[in-house]
């Protein structure tokens, strides 16, 4: 069994294959708005690295956003399409689980960053609870000053954060903002692997449509959207962390 | 060869499986209906569309085929012209498709798309192919397009509108006399009823050139409409038959004095403007023969028609398949 993960969902893009057990290979590039004419040359190289053949894959992991959304439909089109193609399962991840997952060792509470546009930041929150690592907030879209509000503890901040923007969050939080290193805060698509497979092991297979962006932000032809927020995720969702005793 | 074609440059998501480019087997289109409320095309919402019902289209093409994808031979779908964000979704979901099962991947222009409606039927006999060269109107709410074809994927652009697409000039009147989106299909309902010497309208001729302007007449319809609110009632289906007539006759004459220039019997007619009755009328009085079009479903956006251009692209290619989304592709 091999696992295709795909994540077009910023300028930054990631694939992934793998098998449950490791990584087979893994490929993270700034493609900038170009995901479209290079998502599938990079497959393919990464198919051929690992020795692979699209034939080998029988689940397809996906990253829905927030994001970018012309970025995000990239890979989930991409990913129905050879999903339905391949008679493989597929499965939707959000892109800030992904970025907070490996961070989930630290026991910090973790705020996973992406650029909205328009000075708004895509952000969630993520907290070792009960020893599972949970999204403890909806996927908000936001500014700096308006999600600083919400924070008041110490926060380890990942994702694409420049500059700019971290000594933003210094300026608000003082000392409560904690930063990743700067390869640490990245997002690859070997993490958003492992969690779809969890997923899938876990839970039963949508429908191909369901997998769809999470786009929070309404399209930009209405002057103020009335909806900020997605759902609030339902109960304590669990990314899925073995316990650790 | 069959081809399973995707198209989702605009507004319509399209599916079809085709055979040797000519014969329909399955051609479904789904056409979104959220752009009724907002009087014209939002790209990010039909974008969303588009991913939310190509998989269970294209589900709904090979079944109304009766063929599974091992029994397909190529996957293809339009790369351009269009909106870019709903391109990618047939591009990328096509791609995905093909790689996954196997099979050739072709990007083909929405254009040549509309070209090759032409060649398509149904059933079980073929009509005879159209005959090359030929003049090519194709006129859409995107495109307006005057085009020598050559020869099989050979083209020379004569003309292109300098302003408005013809189809956004029957939208816009059609949004002034309040008669609803998309606006061809009204004011050709509306004409039916009125008189078309009513109002004269003026026709810009540009000159010898080939090129199009439609700014001048819908600025014209527009205050004409508004005198006649001013005076009292608006008689709809007047002002519909003027601006009819006028917008057809500035594209018929056009394309019959191209047929004339370069020797031309065939004229071969694409978009959803060309599913209006009275532009086919016009043009044939001036070319003085009979046109063959297809029927008014195949003149709007379709997948079939897609699978029948990309048949001729893996028979004509003279270089590289295309497989790249661009918004701005032309005819050449
Ligand atoms: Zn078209």
């Amino acid at each position: 069994m091999t696992l295709l993960a795909l994540d077009t969902s910023t300028d930054w893009a990631s694939v992934a294959l793998y098998d449950g057990k490791s990584v087979l290979a893994e490929e993270t590039w700034h493609a900038q708005r170009r995901h479209g004419d290079e998502l599938f040359p990079t497959i393919e190289r990464m198919l051929a690295s690992a020795r692979s053949s699209i034939a080998d894959v029988d689940r397809v992991a996906v990253a829905t956003g927030p994001g970018s959304f012309t970025g995000l439909r990239v890979a989930i089109a991409a990913a129905q399409g050879i999903a339905r193609g391949a008679g493989a399962a597929l499965v939707g991840v959000s892109t800030l689980d992904v970025l907070a997952y490996p961070h989930a060792p630290s026991k910090q509470r973790t705020c996973a960053l992406l650029p909205a546009g328009r000075s708004e930041w895509y952000a969630a929150l993520y907290q070792e609870r009960n020893r599972r690592w949970l999204r403890r907030s909806p996927y908000i879209a936001a500014t700096l000053p308006e999600l600083c509000t919400q924070i008041g503890t110490h926060t380890l901040f990942v994702g694409e954060i420049g500059d700019e923007a971290e000594q933003t969050l210094r300026d608000l939080l003082g000392p409560k903002a904690l930063f990743a290193s700067p390869a640490s805060r990245m997002r690859r698509a070997g993490y958003l692997a492992e969690l779809g497979w969890r997923t899938l092991e876990t839970e039963p297979q949508a429908k191909l449509a369901e997998i769809e962006p999470i786009y929070v932000k309404q399209p930009s032809i209405h002057p103020s959207f009335d909806q900020p927020f997605a759902p609030v995720p339902t109960g304590d969702v669990a990314l899925g962390l073995p316990r650790r005793s | 060869m069959r081809i399973l074609a995707i198209e989702t440059s605009c507004d319509e998501t399209a599916v079809a499986v085709v055979d040797d480019g000519r014969r329909i087997v399955s051609n479904i289109v789904a056409s979104q209906l959220a752009h009724q409320d907002t009087g014209g095309i939002v790209p990010e919402v039909a974008a969303r569309e588009h991913l939310r019902s190509l998989d269970a289209v294209a589900q709904t093409a090979l079944r109304e085929a009766g063929v599974g994808l091992r029994e397909v031979d190529a996957v293809a779908a339009t790369v351009g012209p269009g909106l870019v964000g709903c391109l990618l979704v047939g591009a990328n979901y096509g791609r995905g498709l093909a790689l996954a099962a196997g099979l050739p991947f072709v990007g083909v222009n929405h254009l040549e798309g509309h070209v090759y409606a032409n060649w398509l039927y149904e059933g079980a006999t073929a009509p005879k192919e159209p005959e090359i060269p030929a003049i090519v109107l194709i006129v859409s709410g995107a495109h307006s397009d005057l085009v020598l074809m050559e020869g099989h994927r050979k083209f020379r652009p004569l003309g292109r509108t300098i302003d408005d697409a013809a189809g956004e000039a029957f939208d816009k009147v059609a949004r002034l006399l309040k008669l609803g989106f998309p606006g061809g299909p009204f004011i050709e309902k509306a004409a039916k009823l009125g008189d078309p010497a009513a109002f004269p309208l003026p026709r810009a001729s540009g000159g010898d050139r080939y090129d199009f302007s439609f700014s001048g007449l819908k600025t014209a319809t527009m205050r004409l409409v508004r005198s006649l609110e001013a005076k009292g009632e608006v008689p709809v289906n007047d002002v519909a038959a003027s601006f009819q007539k006028a917008i057809t006759e500035m594209l018929a004459e056009k394309t019959a004095r191209a047929t004339a220039e370069h020797g031309v019997d065939t004229v071969l007619l694409g978009g959803g403007v060309a599913a209006n009755l009275a532009l086919r009328d016009e043009i044939s009085k001036r070319i003085g023969h009979a046109l063959v079009v297809p029927p008014p479903r195949l003149c709007t956006d379709n997948g079939a028609m897609i699978g029948a251009a990309a048949f001729f692209v893996l028979r004509h290619h003279g270089t590289e398949i295309p497989t790249t989304v661009r918004s701005d592709l032309r005819l050449a």
